[in-house]
């Protein structure tokens, strides 16, 4: 009762993040955003046409309005539909979200998981050679730009000029067996680069926590390393590691991965809300916007409550 | 945290969301086209891309299309049974269509069985464009041309009003009354704008039509999405045997791809077409070269000297390539020109006559100072050609002899005009070049400043307008808020009509002309040219208003690129980008036995 309390308390205290957010960026979407009218027009278009696609846009009406407008289809979570392909929104998002999901969640639980048993050899090691190995490897991983890291894997892994073993392009999921087949140098990509960084703050955590005085006490009492490390220091660095995974989740649900989407030919969430940017699809845009935003708040009320589960002591009220 | 049984569902409920059921595509005969781009919208008024009309010629009806192997291309009747009956005044079309053409099944008609098309389709078809509500991107090939449409849009597009010049005589006979001859109708006849669509379709979907075609073509669409079209043969596509002599065919020409196999076959010959979108060229390339997933590509730039052979004067393919990969080689139908904005003082019409000479020098002399050949080396890997004017080389109203004085780097030239008409680095204007902001556009506008300044041009007075977005820079050219226009025209028919429309004044700015190029003698050339049936009188006429153009100095122009395309070897095609475009797949073919390498 008492989390439920708490969630919903959270939630309306989000609800002026929700509103910011949205202002802010249906500001930008109107005023810097491109102009989607002369994507619609023909090669000879006359004023008058320009301007009845203006209208159609809702492009001539004040802008309190049309903000007051999205902040309804927020509300309804009826976006209409898009203005480049027509189809609903709802109809969009339902069709790419779970693609963008399936294809981004293995690197992201891989990228983490590893992250921290990576993290966790290097802080144990700390100074050692295996730390520098592992934290050289990281540094690796972050300096490659991700474009060249996907093409090489598309290229070692996919293509005949490497080893050809996994598809190049497509997403023609029917069962587990081409699931794996289509996610895995995807997956392979995105661990690569995601190593680097999670292993890189998660070992930061790790030390900082490694060098309290109670592993030094249980070190002492000659506490065996695995149980010391998993039963104690991760368990006590938590908190920092459910911040930045909760944190990263609006970005893998709404925006998925638009390098990889485009690269291996999938047709996710990425893809679909790069294009919107790109020509000045609102409808698509404010729903790709408005939900991240919910979510957001969402992630925070899920946050605080982790952090309840893990640590006892904290407090909801 | 261990991971609970709950998430277990979870984790599965997502897999399942991303899976969908299969299709069976056991036994059969599957082919995969790749194109450079996505289409956004499958509504035949909004088709403007060529993307788009690869997948609308395939799915919808025409009444006209392009033959499939004819060079120079020639028309044909398609939903027509034959071609126009055309008053002598030229003022009068009658056309007659098939009869037993039925659309496919669909929800939208009652009882989910498909119909007959009728004339009374096309007319409600070509009425879509004049409906505000429809948002045509198509109805500027119409506009003004047939006679009582404006008046029928003015007066609310009500559907259930008739046209005066656009009326269905019978079931199935059309009869078109123009305002003045336009000998260019059938051309738009045969463009996946005026394909034919059910009233039902539109009503039944809405605005999401745009995404549910419903037509008579010979394939239907199952899925569709931002990286793939998935068409499936139409079973109650017309069974009209393929006649090659009739569609041009030449043993010279056809006779290495296979072609002959498919005389007297009945079209679409393959069961599932798919057309996958890549706009990543070296993704498409490994996908391509894979051996089983798309068997049609063009060459990405990076690779052109790993894979040709030669590139000059005729393309040949390394052994290697040439072994696993049918190809062919051709110009463009269109190509890229860089044009002034007359509209801008600074370098275009001015009230002051005086100024305006002084600014026809100083665009003269910037065309003088364009060096065409190092653009071609630099941009177009040397195998682009180059002519002088806007009638690109593949219409046939191309003059191979044509002076080339227009495209001949001289900067001494350049110079000289400068210094008569008394520019010096302190008077000369500012000039703008405006672009998208991508590494190409600033290399290209960095070529082009570098050129002035070796006439003398001041660097810090050469700027670039850069714009974030294609659609922005679109919208400051419709706006002639640019001063220097790169631009790039792909022909919507094979008519030098359709280049020189870019130079009529009426069609200036947010038209066409990018120029804003307005002169009484090219207009009235082009007026009287318009209705003009082919001849050589229309040709010489042409040819004067391309000299019109290249004498005011208005455009540095221009380029066709070569285009490079590849097949696997297995597959029975003669592809075609452009005017044919997507009206080839019903013709494509695969053999059984393994892909390409």
């Amino acid at each position: 009762m008492e989390m439920l309390q708490y969630a919903l308390r959270k939630f309306v205290t989000g609800i002026p993040l929700i509103l910011g957010v949205t202002l802010i960026s249906f500001l930008l979407m109107v005023y810097f955003g491109p102009d989607k009218t002369y994507d619609l027009i023909g090669k000879n278009a006359t004023p008058e046409q320009i301007a009845e696609i203006r209208h159609q846009l809702g492009y001539d009406r004040p802008f309190v309005t049309r903000y007051l407008e999205y902040l309804a289809e927020l509300a309804t979570l009826d976006f209409g539909y898009s203005d480049s392909t027509g189809e609903r929104v709802s109809s969009i998002l339902k069709r790419t979200i779970p693609i963008s999901l399936a294809l981004i969640l293995p690197g992201f639980i891989l990228g983490n998981l590893l992250g921290i048993a990576l993290a966790l050899a290097a802080a144990w090691h700390r100074g050692r050679w295996l730390d520098k190995l592992i934290m050289g490897g990281s540094v690796v991983g972050m300096s490659v730009s991700f474009l060249i890291v996907i093409i090489a894997f598309q290229i070692l892994f996919s293509s005949n000029y490497g080893l050809g073993w996994f598809p190049v392009r497509g997403w023609n999921v029917y069962d587990f067996g081409d699931y794996l087949r289509y996610v895995t140098v995807p997956t392979l990509a995105t661990v690569f680069v995601a190593l680097g960084y999670n292993t890189r703050f998660y070992r930061a955590v790790l030390v900082e926590e490694m060098g309290r005085d109670y592993v030094r006490t249980a070190r002492a009492f000659g506490t065996p390393p695995a149980e010391l490390l998993f039963k104690y220091v991760l368990k006590n660095a938590l908190i920092p590691i459910i911040t930045r995974i909760m944190f990263s989740i609006p970005f893998v649900v709404i925006s998925g991965a638009l390098l990889i989407e485009s690269y291996f030919g999938i047709p996710g969430v990425g893809l679909v809300t790069y294009d919107a940017i790109t020509t000045g699809d609102q409808p698509v845009l404010k729903a790709v916007v408005g939900l991240t935003a919910v979510l957001f708040v969402l992630v925070l009320i899920l946050n605080d409550i982790l952090y309840k589960v893990v640590d006892p002591r904290v407090s909801l009220k | 945290m261990r991971l609970r049984p709950l998430h277990l569902p979870i984790l599965l409920f997502l897999l399942l969301a991303a899976c969908s059921d299969g299709p069976d595509t056991a036994g059969l005969k599957i082919y995969r086209h790749s194109l450079g781009g996505t289409p956004t919208s499958l509504d035949p008024v909004q088709s403007a891309t060529v993307y788009a009309n690869h997948v609308v010629v395939n799915v919808y009806d025409t009444l006209y299309a392009y033959k499939y192997l004819a060079r120079p291309y020639e028309l044909k009747p398609n939903l027509a049974e034959a071609m126009p009956e055309v008053s002598d005044d030229g003022l009068v079309y009658t056309i007659r269509i098939k009869r037993g053409v039925h659309f496919i099944d669909d929800p939208c008609f009652p009882g989910g069985k498909g119909r007959e098309v009728t004339a009374a389709d096309f007319v409600y078809s070509m009425k879509r464009h004049f409906d505000p509500k429809s948002r045509s991107q198509g109805s500027w090939l119409w506009a003004g041309k047939i006679k009582g449409m404006e008046a029928w849009k003015r007066a609310g597009a009500d559907y259930g009003k008739e046209v005066e010049g656009l009326r269905a005589l019978d079931r199935y006979t059309i009869r078109i009354l123009l305002t003045r001859p336009c000998p260019q109708l059938v051309h738009t006849l045969a463009q996946g704008f005026s394909a034919i669509v059910p009233r039902e379709a539109v009503e039944h979907y809405g605005r999401e039509f745009s995404v549910h075609p419903v037509g008579s073509g010979p394939f239907r669409l199952q899925t569709f999405d931002s990286v793939r079209a998935v068409l499936v043969r139409n079973e109650k596509y017309r069974r009209e045997p393929i006649d090659l002599a009739y569609e041009g065919y030449d043993p010279k020409v056809h006779d290495p791809y296979g072609i002959a196999g498919i005389q007297g076959r009945i079209p679409p010959l393959v069961d599932r077409l798919e057309i996958h979108f890549v706009k990543e060229s070296l993704s498409r390339w490994n996908s391509f070269t894979k051996g089983d997933e798309i068997q049609f590509a063009t060459i990405p730039r990076e690779l052109l000297d790993e894979v040709l052979l030669k590139k000059q004067p005729e393309v040949v393919l390394k052994a290697r390539y040439a072994r696993n990969y049918f190809y062919t080689s051709g110009l463009e139908n269109g190509f890229v020109h860089t044009d002034f904005n007359m509209k801008d003082p600074g370098i275009g019409y001015h009230p002051d006559p005086e100024r305006e000479k002084r600014n026809h020098a100083l665009r003269c002399a910037i065309r003088y100072a364009f060096d065409w050949a190092e653009r071609n080396r630099t941009f177009y890997n040397d195998m682009g050609q180059v002519f002088p004017g806007i009638i690109p080389p593949v219409v046939p109203e191309y003059d191979p002899q044509a002076p080339k004085d227009s495209i001949t780097h001289d900067p001494e030239k350049a110079r000289k005009l400068l210094a008569e008409a008394g520019w010096t680095a302190e008077n000369l204007p500012e000039l703008t070049y405006g672009g998208v902001a991508s590494v190409s556009s600033r290399q290209m506008f960095e070529q082009f400043r570098g050129w002035l300044t070796r006439i003398g041009y001041p660097k810090e007075k050469i700027l670039f307008d850069s714009y974030a977005s294609f659609g922005d820079y679109n919208k400051a050219v419709k706006q002639a808020k640019i001063m220097i226009v790169g631009m790039g025209w792909g022909l919507d028919y094979p008519d030098a009509e359709n280049t020189l429309q870019l130079f009529y004044g009426p069609n200036g700015s947010p038209g066409s002309n990018a120029s804003n190029f307005d002169d009484p003698e090219y207009n009235r050339l082009y007026e009287l040219s318009s209705v003009m049936q082919p001849s050589p009188e229309r040709t010489a006429i042409y040819r004067k208003m391309n000299r019109i153009v290249q004498d005011a100095c208005v455009t540095i122009s221009g380029l066709s690129r070569r285009y490079i395309l590849l097949w696997h070897r297995n597959v029975v095609s003669f592809p075609d980008q452009s005017i044919v475009g997507g009206f080839h797949l019903k013709y494509v073919d695969v053999l059984p036995g393994r892909d390409g390498e």
